[in-house]
């Protein structure tokens, strides 16, 4: 915390320009109608997803493709814990965090004491079960028909929603900021820039990583526990693979492995959908392309490209960027390839 | 439910089915395997691969050749796809090598979701969200008092010569043998005067046509529409996991034994969970043995 404090004192322009856009985001309702208010909103759910996954896939290098499922995993247990338990909404929000963590917690217990790739399919296929597992079972979860849910607030008036979504999204950010700046922040990057030196250095490699990957699934369950209560009716659909990608196409064009990049790519990318108009296909052609052009023309995305900006127009030597960083180009023997 | 396993008919019934299924999954297992042990990447646009192999089939069933040609089809729709898949691998593939490792892995990963969430979308606008069928490739037929639907028997034949001739290539040629050595040691090849870049490109374009043949062969069963490559994906990777990521006697075995499972389990237990099978096993395989049926234990600097 104090660290952070004093990285805020020691870069004032950086201070002010975070400030002005938290500001910034915290007003934009009073110039936005009811339905662009409702837009803005559910792009702070992809905001939310887009932290959690960056501070896994981004800041500790773990791949995961399940958020998805656990935001779904949040809403569909929250909405258990209302309507069976008859628990008030925002209690079932808790619920369905604390659901979301604890199968987190399992499914990284079987996946992350191996390598990259099985991680990666592993919550792959987790999130697929949990789609086939909830539409399935159509006699508790109404499958593909929607599970209608209760709404956090009684007014069907967006502008209550934008400042919880808004709140929420902004202590994610908060949150990471601060994760980044302590011992676990440390560890993570140090997992993520190479493992065995990691091992050799003496973190418990396996235990920071299920740390993180609990915090993160807890995270992308309360977003989903939010997002069923603001939208009122739940899908199978919301665990689609799709829905994954567009956390990834989020945070990749904002800038993986930047603090503010999955918050400005979320809400680019939906703005920028919004103010297209086009259809649900379209969107995603474009920024499917979008993204391949990103991560092959320039990796480190827009928060990284602003960031290199900066140090230029300071007069500094611009830092490499912390992603795709060239190395030489023939191929070096792959330490623990696939056999 | 179990006491009608003693009866030979549906035991014998439920083993075909499943032993047919079984090749269709081998050949898309095969295709994500080949390339895992290659290029150390996965690809995750591999049922985009087998959606685009199952619609070039699909058009040239219905416009060109007729349903009784399917087995003329098949060679044009794997060609497709397979220079579709060097085109891929040259342009957005090959510069992934210019990073490290880690970072190899996560560049193939985005770039490969993205192509597949470009192309998935682009076939819903271009073909429509429609499910199309071309007809049974074979008649329905009787055999030793089994009821063996067509098409199943006919991919199941199809995907039979494909691996065979896979094997062949793979065993028997110099080629082929470049690729296993490549497979084996990259650098090993490269000292040996290979030229990884090329193995890498034609490899890929080889794990794509594999895909697409699934999709040709698996037509008038699972149907042609945008999305129709998502199940055997994740079957495909399940089915890696339980071989052992980069073996291709373990992806074959593996693809046999979860399509048995399937077959037993919907009728024993609930068709409804017939997709849910794979990723008990991918768990199970996960927690005791992480390195598949046939994969080695790695060893850890």
């Amino acid at each position: 915390m104090g660290e952070l404090l004093r990285s805020l004192r020691d870069q004032p322009l950086r201070t002010g320009l975070g400030a002005a856009v938290v500001v910034l985001l915290a007003l934009l309702p009073l110039g936005l109608n009811g339905y662009q208010t409702q837009v803005v909103m559910l792009g702070y759910f992809w905001v939310i997803l887009g932290i959690s996954w960056n501070l896994l896939a981004g800041y500790t290098g773990q791949f995961s493709l399940a958020q998805h499922a656990f935001a779904t995993i949040g809403s569909y247990a929250s909405a258990a814990a209302v309507l069976a338990l008859g628990l008030p909404v925002p209690g079932g929000i808790v619920v369905g965090a604390l659901t979301a963590a604890v199968l987190g917690y399992g499914l990284g217990w079987v996946t992350l004491r191996l390598r990259g790739i099985y991680f990666a399919i592993g919550t792959w296929a987790f999130a697929e079960s949990v789609r086939i597992l909830l539409s399935v079972n159509y006699h508790i979860t109404r499958g593909d028909a929607g599970l209608p849910v209760p709404f956090l607030f009684a007014t069907p008036d967006p502008f209550p929603y934008y400042y919880v979504f808004f709140a929420v999204s902004m202590l994610a950010l908060g949150l990471n900021a601060v994760v980044l700046r302590t011992k676990l922040g440390y560890r993570m990057r140090a997992i993520r820039d190479d493992q065995e030196l990691a091992v050799a250095s003496g973190v418990d490699v396996v235990k920071w990583k299920r740390v993180v990957f609990v915090i993160s699934t807890a995270l992308a369950g309360l977003g989903g526990g939010l997002y069923g209560h603001a939208i009122g009716l739940l899908s199978p659909n919301q665990a689609q693979f799709s829905q994954m990608a567009f956390v990834i196409i989020a945070v990749v064009l904002g800038g993986f492995r930047t603090l503010w990049g999955p918050v400005v790519g979320a809400l680019l990318a939906q703005g920028l959908a919004e103010a297209l108009r086009i259809s649900q296909e379209w969107r995603f052609v474009v920024f499917a392309a979008l993204v391949i052009l990103v991560v092959r023309v320039y990796p480190p995305g827009i928060m990284g490209g602003l960031a290199m900006l900066a140090e230029r127009l300071r007069g500094r030597p611009p830092r490499s960027p912390s992603v795709g960083t060239p190395v030489a180009e023939t191929p070096i023997a792959e330490r623990g390839g696939v056999p | 439910m179990l006491d009608a396993l003693s009866n030979p008919q549906i035991l014998a019934q439920l083993t075909v089915v499943g032993l047919m299924l079984g090749a269709l999954y081998a050949l898309m297992a095969i295709g994500i395997t080949f390339i895992a042990s290659i290029m150390k990447l996965i690809n995750w646009s591999m049922g985009e691969f087998y959606m685009i192999g199952s619609y070039v089939q699909y058009y040239l069933i219905v416009l060109l050749l007729g349903p009784g040609l399917w087995y003329l089809a098949l060679p044009v729709s794997m060609l497709t796809v397979f220079a579709f898949g060097l085109v891929v691998q040259r342009g957005l593939l090959a510069p992934m090598f210019k990073y490290d490792e880690a970072r190899r892995f996560e560049y193939a990963t985005i770039v490969t979701i993205a192509l597949s969430v470009l192309l998935q979308n682009a076939a819903i606008i271009l073909a429509g969200p429609y499910q199309w069928s071309p007809q049974e490739y074979l008649p329905t037929r009787a055999f030793a008092g089994l009821s063996l639907n067509g098409s199943r028997l006919a991919g199941a034949i199809g995907a039979a010569v494909i691996l065979a001739l896979f094997y062949l290539f793979i065993r028997h040629t110099m080629v082929g043998l470049s690729f296993l050595g490549t497979a084996q040691n990259r650098l090993g090849a490269q000292t040996a005067g290979i030229r990884l870049g090329r193995v890498d490109m034609v490899a890929f374009g080889i794990g794509a046509a594999l895909a697409a043949a699934a999709g040709a062969l698996l037509a008038p069963v699972f149907l042609v529409y945008p999305t129709n490559g998502i199940t055997s994906t994740v079957k495909g990777f399940e089915i890696i996991i339980i071989g052992g990521l980069g073996s291709l006697p373990g992806a074959v075995v593996a693809a046999f034994g979860l399509a048995l499972v399937e077959s037993f389990g919907s009728f024993l237990i609930s068709p409804a969970y017939q997709d849910l099978y794979g990723f008990v096993f991918l768990i199970a395989f996960l927690l005791f043995r992480p390195q598949g049926l046939f994969g080695e234990r790695e060893r850890r600097v």
